[in-house]
């Protein structure tokens, strides 16, 4: 039967420019049929492995099936989630929504500032994305549609604000370009710190902005003036989420635990702050777990499937073949590294992060040596190029995240459509990052 | 007429040193061959991850792999033991010549043979460089060190001299020192870490270290290899020696540099052990030897060979 | 429409905590039910995990003595939470799928691409399960064929290696019934399509 196998799909003969070619359309028409994204990629890793191979080399895929759920990175995953579950299942982050209001209370589109704030305060605490978005989408989004809020703009601010998690850090995608590009894991984040504020600071300058000039953008700043000493109970809010912060970053730079160990700490600061609020029950427990265990099983099957395509392709040449497409774009670095962004950009729109991090990295980082750049800013590059990827259709996390907690009458279409201009601005920002690279190695 | 299109997998990242040496050995194959070879080289993880490559070389999916022999002691401690019986060699050439004249190479393939691959050859990244954040002079001061080392002999050895393991993965060698989870760590050779910035962040290190030399195979699926006329067979056993020296010279340049660098630089003390606190973290060592040999029959053959070859250079005093 | 969390728009409330349980799609019958009552095993894990990551950082920030078991048995029942975590995902259809077109299409064009969706993954999944039962073998025995257990080579040296990828094959046989009883009953379409075009 395998031998019929290999006499009818001999995908060999096409080469690797076809066969690319292939691969992807491929990947967008089952992609658009509606099969489950981790599927898509596994099946056309399978299609291309048997196609191009023989039916001998599928335990290829299992094999990296098996080396990718047991990378010691990978841990910090679930407990990411998990803190973000606990999160969802305490008022911490409504207190802390509330607790901002001495952030925008008398600006005009103030609610939508305010929700950045806290979107920035989530991130970093968490280093992955989808918790924050669901957690805003539950506790600002409704907030800001009953004041009157731009209905795009106030999608636009929780799926954008709510995908910092991998641009500030702690950041997953960072750990992860550090182990590929074999440099330190501290140093990307140190120098990720300023590209991420400034990427929150542009859809700020942006909201308040649209606020300023359209007034159907944001409604008029409300008349209720509440004195500070009536929002100092409010500030209470702020002390818990800043521990947690702390207690992850404090461990990392105080030299207690490593990253991926901060992320369990993490965990433990939020269980002592519902025990703390009297809010911690074995059930909650027990119930964000279930919750961590169906969303880490999404978010790594689809890492799981990328990872073998990824494996197949690059036996297939791949790694040769696009080293010599980009090499062949330009003598000019800077050309290079646009055409590297261009790519970074159309993965985007149809592979997750870490399918485009396991392709990419080993090709991109080699030539950025060789072309004399800095590979700390690169990697600072990479995570913004991601937070674009989080957003752009057809496969676009962030809107898929929102859509799960939104009402049936906001669709997938409008959500897109709401992205749209802060695309705009992360764009923007990765080309303030090219042109300044100083912004992230000072 | 090109007749063998190889694709091997390195256990070396794109930009390391180490991989640009065996991308030359490629080239220098291919010629070697009037073109009837051509090994396309992927960097580590680009097919399978690098402790997987064993089985995928033996099943044919890759035709050959780069690699640290200590990865596959999961599968026999024998793997282990010669991969790094640490405190046996104090220089590369005395692995080679274990390995080519000492019976090394035949129990190589006798380790190998069973699983599908042909022991091409052998190579070493050289004495590593150990780094340390406290000044370490001798064995007593290995004592309370957190230190971080790979799994296997080495992190056993390291618990018998008093240190205190630590597992972690290699990316996070530099943040864990850094900031000082770790006292030390078994990084790679002084050169790579120096580059990495590790002296900065741990600024006593030991050169030459004391610790580790990997025995590093170039290995082919067995079948492939059989279909090798004899010829393309002694040009790559040939050109594997060759690249054993390259490899071990270049690099040795490249640490010597760095070596002069780092002692020129006030911040960092290189210490360098006697040949007396080698010699007893060697017998510590040697202790650890017996117990993996005890482990399996090929770990007991590994020990055999390695303990007579070494009596009989007079390298067990 | 895809439900990447298992959210109900409906339920805003962040203080409630007895919220109920997520169940399985109902086409996955028996057998995601089975399923989805194993998960609690598994969330478990997450929380041993946790715990064990912040003991070993206890252990060895205050006593110097780091363990040699701690990072092991982390990864271990990560890795066991990653594989089974797919399989409840299939098992209540919330892997994340794009849903542009699929939302666009009459009902019975769904249907039949229902059925297709799920003969594909039934034909995957059975790949998949014959090539990790080929790793499995060689993690439990010697090229010898005498029986051994693949270890991790570290100094604790356990057999994670070995139970991982068999509890892969396991997943990966229990996976591929998983769609068959998908593909059983969504070809009969008696009960209404539930899950994710219900959003
Ligand atoms: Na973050
Ligand atoms: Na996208």
């Amino acid at each position: 039967m395998f031998d019929l196998l290999d006499l009818g799909l001999n995908l060999k003969a096409l080469g690797i420019g076809w066969g690319t070619l292939l691969m992807f359309a491929l990947l967008v028409v089952l992609l658009l049929t509606g099969t489950p994204l981790a599927m898509v990629t596994l099946f056309v890793a399978l299609i291309f492995a048997v196609g191009w191979f023989g039916p001998n080399s599928v335990p290829l895929i299992t094999s990296r099936v098996y080396s990718f759920v047991s990378s010691f990175v990978f841990v910090s995953v679930p407990m990411f989630v998990l803190m973000a579950a606990i999160l969802d299942r305490s008022g911490i982050a409504r207190d802390l929504f509330d607790a901002m209001k001495l952030v925008g209370g008398r600006l005009r589109g103030g609610v939508a500032v305010q929700t950045i704030f806290v979107a920035v305060i989530l991130a970093a605490m968490s280093g992955i994305i989808g918790g924050e978005i669901v957690l805003l989408g539950l506790v600002a989004l409704p907030q800001m549609l009953r004041l009157g809020y731009n209905r795009r703009l106030a999608i636009g601010v929780v799926c954008a604000g709510g995908s910092l998690g991998t641009m500030v850090p702690p950041s997953i995608v960072l750990i992860i370009y550090g182990l590929t590009a074999n440099i330190s894991v501290g140093d990307l984040f140190t120098a990720a710190f300023l590209p991420g504020f400034m990427l929150a600071g542009l859809y700020v300058a942006y909201v308040l902005l649209r606020s300023y000039l359209d007034p159907n953008a944001a409604p008029p700043t409300p008349v209720e003036r509440v004195s500070f000493r009536e929002n100092l109970p409010l500030l209470r809010g702020l002390v818990l989420p800043f521990l947690v912060v702390f207690s992850v970053l404090g461990s990392i730079y105080g030299g207690i635990a490593s990253v991926t160990e901060a992320s369990a700490i993490g965990v433990a600061g939020v269980i002592v702050s519902t025990i703390l609020r009297r809010e911690f029950s074995f059930r909650m427990l027990l119930d964000a777990a279930l919750h961590t265990l169906a969303t880490v099983g999404m978010i790594m099957w689809i890492g799981i499937g990328a990872s073998a395509l990824v494996g197949v392709y690059n036996l297939m040449g791949g790694i040769r073949f696009i080293s010599q497409l980009i090499t062949g774009v330009s003598d000019q670095p800077m050309m290079i590294i646009l055409f590297m962004m261009l790519i970074l950009f159309i993965l985007g729109m149809f592979l997750d992060w870490v399918g485009i991090a396991l392709l990419t990295m080993p090709i991109f980082v080699p030539i950025i040596l060789e072309l004399g750049y800095d590979p700390v800013w690169f990697g600072v590059l990479f995570a913004m190029n991601m937070q674009v990827s989080f957003l752009t259709p057809p496969f676009g996390p962030a809107a898929f995240y929102l859509k799960s907690v939104t009402p049936p009458d906001i669709t997938l279409g409008e959500i897109f459509r709401s992205l749209a201009p802060f695309i705009c601005l992360q764009v923007l920002a990765v080309g303030l990052l090219i042109l300044f690279p100083a912004i992230a190695i000072y | 007429a090109q007749e063998f299109d190889l694709t091997f997998q390195s256990v070396d990242p794109a930009g390391n040193p180490n991989f640009a040496i065996q991308k030359e050995w490629t080239e220098r194959v291919n010629k070697m061959s009037g073109g009837r070879i051509a090994i396309e080289l992927l960097p580590v993880g680009a097919v399978v991850n690098y402790s997987e490559t064993q089985e995928a070389v033996g099943s044919g999916i890759l035709d050959g792999h780069i690699t640290d022999v200590s990865y596959f002691s999961g599968k026999d401690p024998a793997f282990g033991l010669v991969a790094n019986p640490i405190g046996a060699w104090s220089s590369p050439d005395e692995m080679f010549r274990f390995i080519n004249y000492g019976g090394g190479y035949e129990l190589m393939n006798e380790l190998e043979e069973p699983y599908g691959l042909h022991f091409v050859g052998a190579t070493t990244t050289g004495l590593e460089g150990f780094v340390s954040d406290r000044p370490l002079d001798g064995v007593a001061d290995l004592k309370g060190l957190k230190v971080r080392a790979p799994e296997g002999l080495i992190q056993e050895v390291f618990a018998a001299a008093g240190a205190v393991p630590v597992n972690l993965p290699y990316s996070e060698v530099y943040t864990s020192l850094d900031k000082g989870v770790i006292d030390a760590a078994d990084s790679t050779v002084f050169s790579t870490n120096h580059q990495q910035g590790l002296h900065k962040v741990a600024v006593h290190p030991v050169y030459p270290g004391f610790h580790s030399m990997p025995l590093v195979e170039v290995a082919m699926n067995l079948e492939k290899w059989n279909s090798m006329p004899e010829d393309l067979q002694e040009i790559m056993t040939v050109s594997v020696r060759d690249f054993a020296q390259d490899a071990v010279a270049q690099l040795s340049m490249n640490d010597l540099k760095a070596v002069a660098e780092a002692k020129a630089d006030p911040s960092i003390t290189v210490h360098n052990w006697p040949a007396e606190e080698r010699a007893k973290f060697r017998t510590i060592a040697m202790d650890q030897w017996s117990k993996v040999a005890a482990s399996s029959e090929n770990a007991q053959k590994v020990y055999d060979l390695l303990t007579e070859y070494l009596e009989s250079q007079g390298l067990l005093d | 429409m895809s439900a990447p969390l298992d959210h109900k728009p409906t339920v805003p409330d962040m203080l409630q905590t007895d919220a109920p349980q997520p169940e399985a799609l109902s086409q996955a019958g028996w057998l995601g039910r089975a399923i989805t009552v194993a998960a609690r095993v598994f969330a478990v894990c997450i929380l041993a995990a946790m715990a064990i990551l912040v003991t070993e950082v206890f252990l060895r920030y205050v006593f110097n003595r780091p363990t040699i078991w701690a990072h092991e048995t982390t990864i271990f029942l990560s890795a066991l939470t990653f594989i089974f975590g797919g399989l409840y995902c299939v098992a209540r259809n919330t892997h994340i799928r794009v849903v542009l077109i699929y939302d666009v299409v009459r009902s019975p064009v769904r249907h039949v691409l229902d059925v297709v969706i799920s003969i594909a993954c039934l034909g995957a999944s059975l790949f998949f399960a014959w090539a990790s039962w080929l790793m499995v073998k060689k993690a439990m025995f010697r090229p010898d064929g005498s029986f051994a257990l693949e270890t991790s080579g570290s100094a604790w040296n356990s057999p994670a290696p070995a139970v991982l990828k068999m509890f892969l094959l396991c997943v990966l046989v229990t996976m591929s019934f998983q769609f068959l009883i998908l593909t059983f009953n969504y070809a009969r379409g008696t009960k209404a399509p539930k899950g994710h075009d219900n959003v």
